[in-house]
């Protein structure tokens, strides 16, 4: 702790051996370096992983999960630098898909956000130890978030709820089947609560209208991408599904709902949103620029009712990797 | 009490360049780049007042405005930097001013260093240390950097072009001119 090595939280001493059983379940060499992290500029090898992981108290098991992570988090179109740099709140949220979810016991039903008795939260918190050791993401150092989010402590880890999706699993809709990580910078985590409505438009209606609000990242002018997670809970997944089998169908209504008149903004906003090409004809801002930007996913409990929205930071492009479990 | 060895979980990079690299020693004839984005209209302000101002003293000044910095566009507007830089004796990098976009300056500053011109990156008086330890981490702790006052970009247009104005002489300082421009009082 002295060192400067951790979070404030207690940490396991990473011994030799402890970090050797991980580097056993890796099936990677010690020494191969898996990406270059910024904005450090360092190279983040296997044992380095090994070793936050240990400190972290996450499984050895969790190893090619949180390789394939830190790959998906170092890809350039992640824009790693920025990301731990600015003001903004961010975190990479780590969606998992495939078999995993049950090796792991990665949580994807009640409580997956964040509660679950499970490894998650390690994995996660093993994550934002090599943000911070190996990449250099240090408060008032490096990093000028002003408020930071408790994300950033233990990440957001959860898994897709595969099963109870009329949808192909998000990771194989980006480009991974399988046993896969998605990494979305997301700026926390939103609730969206609808005890009323009972069909597929009132819910999607009810998820676009709650993500438009006037200071999501996604409005700003300066804004590159307009990227959003949604996580729909089950109930409301077979519903919607009924309605849209195809997930385009049910990216372009979010997408369309997802939109405040321009009127509602006061004039000195809007120069700037008309300048860039935002403002549609009729009239309305779209929060989201083109539908292929909203990534849906079923998770969350039976209880329905809710549903999660994660904005993101609107820099980072969103990576899927597949997770290589050793031979 | 056992004792027992535990692992650096940290990685550290050890290569630095602590030179601040060449100074521009004058102007006229001097081509001088301003780097401005897409975010800061306060730094629009201070660097058309820096380019008039510039001109009057017998550079040629030419503006460049960075983007997206992500995807295709990311890569084209890395293209762009690239090209900018290489028309250039001497950069002008801004606005650090916030997190992300201090990031940005400092990585683009560090793009014109490296090609050897007098190199200057514009940060806010906030965001200072932010700029200097990320220079420092890209290896470059000796790149100039050149504060302003923090806010600005809450200010109106004419106390920007005020600030501006006082900042001229210690900003060309700042970029190594060295001639009775960069010592006289303002004009």
């Amino acid at each position: 702790m002295e060192q400067g090595w951790g979070d404030g939280l207690p940490l396991i001493p990473p011994t030799e051996g402890r970090v050797r059983m991980h580097l056993k379940m890796s099936g990677r060499f010690p020494d191969e370096v898996v990406a270059t992290l910024l904005p450090l500029r360092t190279e983040c090898t296997v044992e380095k992983i090994a070793i936050n992981a240990v400190m972290a108290g996450a499984p050895a098991e969790s190893m090619p999960l949180l390789i394939a992570a830190v790959e998906a988090m170092a890809e350039p179109k992640f824009e790693l630098q920025s990301l731990n740099a600015t003001t903004g709140s961010v975190v990479p949220a780590l969606i998992v898909n495939g078999p995993i979810r049950h090796q792991l016991k990665i949580p994807f039903a009640t409580g997956c956000l964040g509660g679950v008795a499970g490894p998650a939260p390690a994995i996660g918190r093993a994550l934002r130890l090599l943000i911070r050791n190996v990449a250099g993401q240090v408060i008032d150092v490096t990093s000028q978030s002003t408020y930071g989010t408790p994300g950033r402590v233990s990440g957001i880890v959860f898994g897709e709820w595969e099963e109870k999706s009329p949808w192909a699993p998000l990771g194989e809709r980006l480009g991974v089947k399988g046993n896969a990580v998605t990494a979305y910078g997301a700026m926390g985590t939103a609730n969206i609560c609808d005890m009323i409505g009972n069909t597929a438009d009132h819910f999607l209606q009810m998820i676009g209208k709650s993500l438009a609000y006037p200071g999501a990242n996604g409005f700003l002018p300066s804004s590159q991408w307009s990227e959003t997670l949604v996580a729909i809970n089950p109930v409301w997944a077979e519903v919607i599904g009924k309605a849209f089998p195809n997930i385009e169908d049910v990216q372009q209504k979010i997408f369309d709902y997802a939109a405040i008149p321009i009127d509602f903004l006061d004039p000195v906003y809007r120069e700037p949103i008309d300048r860039c090409g935002r403002l549609r004809a009729d009239g309305r801002v779209h929060l989201i620029q083109k539908p292929e930007e909203v990534f849906v996913m079923v998770a969350g409990g039976m209880g329905g009712l809710h549903c999660a929205m994660l904005h993101s930071w609107g820099t980072c492009l969103t990576t899927t990797k597949p997770v290589r479990m050793p031979a | 009490m056992n004792r027992g060895l535990i692992l650096d979980p940290t990685s550290h990079r050890s290569d630095d360049i602590s030179d601040p690299g060449p100074d521009l020693e004058s102007l006229a004839g001097k081509v001088i780049g301003f780097r401005v984005d897409e975010l800061w209209r306060s730094w629009d302000w201070v660097s058309e007042i820096w380019g008039q101002m510039l001109e009057r003293d017998g550079a040629t000044v030419k503006f460049w405005r960075a983007r997206g910095r992500t995807g295709e566009v990311g890569a084209h507007v890395i293209e762009e930097l690239d090209a900018f830089t290489d028309t250039l004796d001497a950069a002008v990098v801004g606005l650090a001013n916030c997190g992300s976009c201090t990031s940005w300056t400092i990585h683009d500053a560090l793009w014109a260093a490296k090609k050897s011109i007098p190199t200057v990156a514009v940060a806010t008086d906030h965001f200072e240390e932010l700029a200097g330890n990320l220079s420092r981490r890209g290896g470059r702790s000796g790149l100039r950097l050149h504060i302003l006052p923090y806010p600005l970009d809450i200010r109106q247009k004419a106390e920007v072009h005020d600030i501006a104005r006082d900042h001229y002489r210690s900003f060309l300082r700042t970029l190594g001119v060295r001639d009775r421009l960069a010592v006289q009082p303002a004009a």
